[in-house]
């Protein structure tokens, strides 16, 4: 049993921040609630109020800001998964997708509610960190909007205030001429490391590269030294520096024991999966040699 | 759910739901869960509580065909919305044909996690009629077997879905 609450339903984020700034500690916002429903039962969570979300209509579309896909918060996986524009603009995050948990799962929690939560095995957090993806939040003083990695503080913890309100995603298109490539290790459904990568060629070299990895510390992060040594190198110069970097990955992802494997093993796959998803971010290009970006004349 | 005009803010909501083809309309805790409204208030106790964390699918049934954790979906959710259940697959006494094959190919050992499987199924095949081995075993990941049946019950399914 669950204990006893109390479900507002809003029709409008004016509304809802009005809420949240009124009920203070006393309300959380619900989205899918696949996470916040399992902490409610297990009394990790308290509350009097679930603030319902998903009565706004503006918070389940996927639009368009200019040329940035706007993905609103309350938008669930599956969509994302399935929805076209988001399958032929940002296909690795359609993938992503693909590999969150199970299907139950996917139908029912939104994208909103996984950064929010910032649970650090999140696969979708990875990904959009290859995007520079950026995240619209209104609170009581107006809106905000900040990097994806800025949003992303810590375990379970993110730059949201508690009187704010995680609007929507805002995520460039990759460059024209960019690979991309999602790999992850899991057993069972959480995954023990995701590992994100994209990248451009010219003359045999890489131009252009970014990385990020989730999973294996406190939060998903992009790579942005390892990129800067990669830029300029070959792909063959590429896997040799790669193999070098885990004092670096030790340093910045802080990987951590637990039940789905050592620190030790993750940094070793790491490694690993940051070799493959480079080739296979190259590999991308060609398959794809009109970049990742069609529907440029969107 | 239609949105109200405003703010509601109530412990008690309306749920007037289609369960199996029949109409159930009345009023529920906020905090109830399908589940404990499909087995305890409707009696239907073929949906199997079980992880409560919507990782294992013995809870599976389908809300709009879509197949969902009753565990962890709260049943106001489900208002003006038809579920499905494991006991509103029959159709006056004939079984559906998935849970015939289970029965031929012995899809099952202690039978626990069986209307789970057959309602996961049940939802891929309403979506594609014709999966594949591995659309099956992708779509199947989350309704874990502890018997080990799971080739069993890949060869009933891939049986209704090769007809």
């Amino acid at each position: 049993m669950l204990p006893a609450f109390k479900v507002l339903n809003t029709s409008s984020i004016t509304d809802a921040v009005h809420e949240l700034a009124r009920l203070g500690d006393q309300v959380r916002v619900y989205g899918g609630g696949t996470e916040l429903l399992i902490l409610l039962r297990h009394n990790l969570v308290r509350t009097e109020y679930l603030l319902n979300i998903k009565t706004i209509d503006e918070l389940s579309r996927i639009g368009w800001a200019s040329d940035r896909v706007v993905i609103g918060a309350a938008v669930t996986h599956r969509r994302l998964e399935t929805d076209t524009t988001i399958r032929e603009t940002l296909p690795m995050l359609a993938h992503a997708e693909s590999q969150v948990a199970n299907i139950r799962v996917r139908g029912q929690g939104t994208i909103g509610g996984n950064l929010c939560f910032n649970d650090p095995h999140s696969d979708p957090a990875t990904a959009l960190l290859i995007y520079d993806a950026e995240a619209r939040i209104h609170g009581p003083g107006g809106e905000r909007q900040i990097p994806l990695q800025e949003f992303l503080v810590g375990m379970y913890t993110t730059a949201l205030n508690s009187d704010e309100l995680l609007v929507s995603i805002h995520v460039p298109r990759l460059p024209v001429g960019f690979g991309s490539s999602y790999l992850r290790i899991h057993r069972l459904q959480r995954p023990t490391l995701g590992v994100a990568a994209a990248a451009r060629c010219q003359n045999g070299e890489i131009e252009e590269v970014r990385f990020a990895v989730g999973c294996i510390g406190p939060k998903a992060l992009r790579l942005a030294e390892l990129e800067s040594k990669i830029r300029g190198a070959t792909l063959n110069d590429s896997k040799k520096i790669i193999k070098e970097t885990k004092p670096y990955l030790r340093s910045v992802l802080e990987p951590i024991d637990d039940l789905l494997g050592s620190a030790e093993y993750k940094l070793y796959l790491a490694v690993i999966l940051l070799e493959r998803a480079l080739d296979d971010a190259v590999n991308d290009i060609e398959r794809n040699p009109n970049g990742s970006s069609p529907g440029a004349n969107r | 759910m239609e949105a109200p005009l405003g703010p509601t803010d109530s412990h008690s909501l309306q749920l007037c739901v289609h369960v199996n083809g029949k109409r159930w309309d009345g009023f529920i805790p906020a905090e109830e869960t399908l589940l404990e409204f499909i087995r305890i208030r409707l009696g239907l106790t073929g949906t199997k509580r079980s992880c409560e964390s919507q990782v294992c699918g013995a809870c599976t049934v389908l809300v709009e065909d879509q197949p969902v954790s009753s565990c962890n979906y709260l049943a106001f959710e489900a208002h003006n919305k038809s579920v499905l259940t494991i006991e509103g697959l029959a159709k006056g006494g004939q079984l559906d044909p998935l849970q015939e094959a289970f029965m031929r190919n012995v899809g099952a050992q202690c039978g626990f996690c069986t209307p789970g499987q057959i309602m996961s199924a049940k939802a891929l095949l309403l979506q594609n009629p014709s999966p594949t081995r591995e659309e099956i075993a992708e779509w199947l990941s989350g309704n874990i077997c502890r018997c080990g049946a799971y080739p069993a019950i890949i060869e009933s399914i891939q049986e209704v879905a090769s007809r």
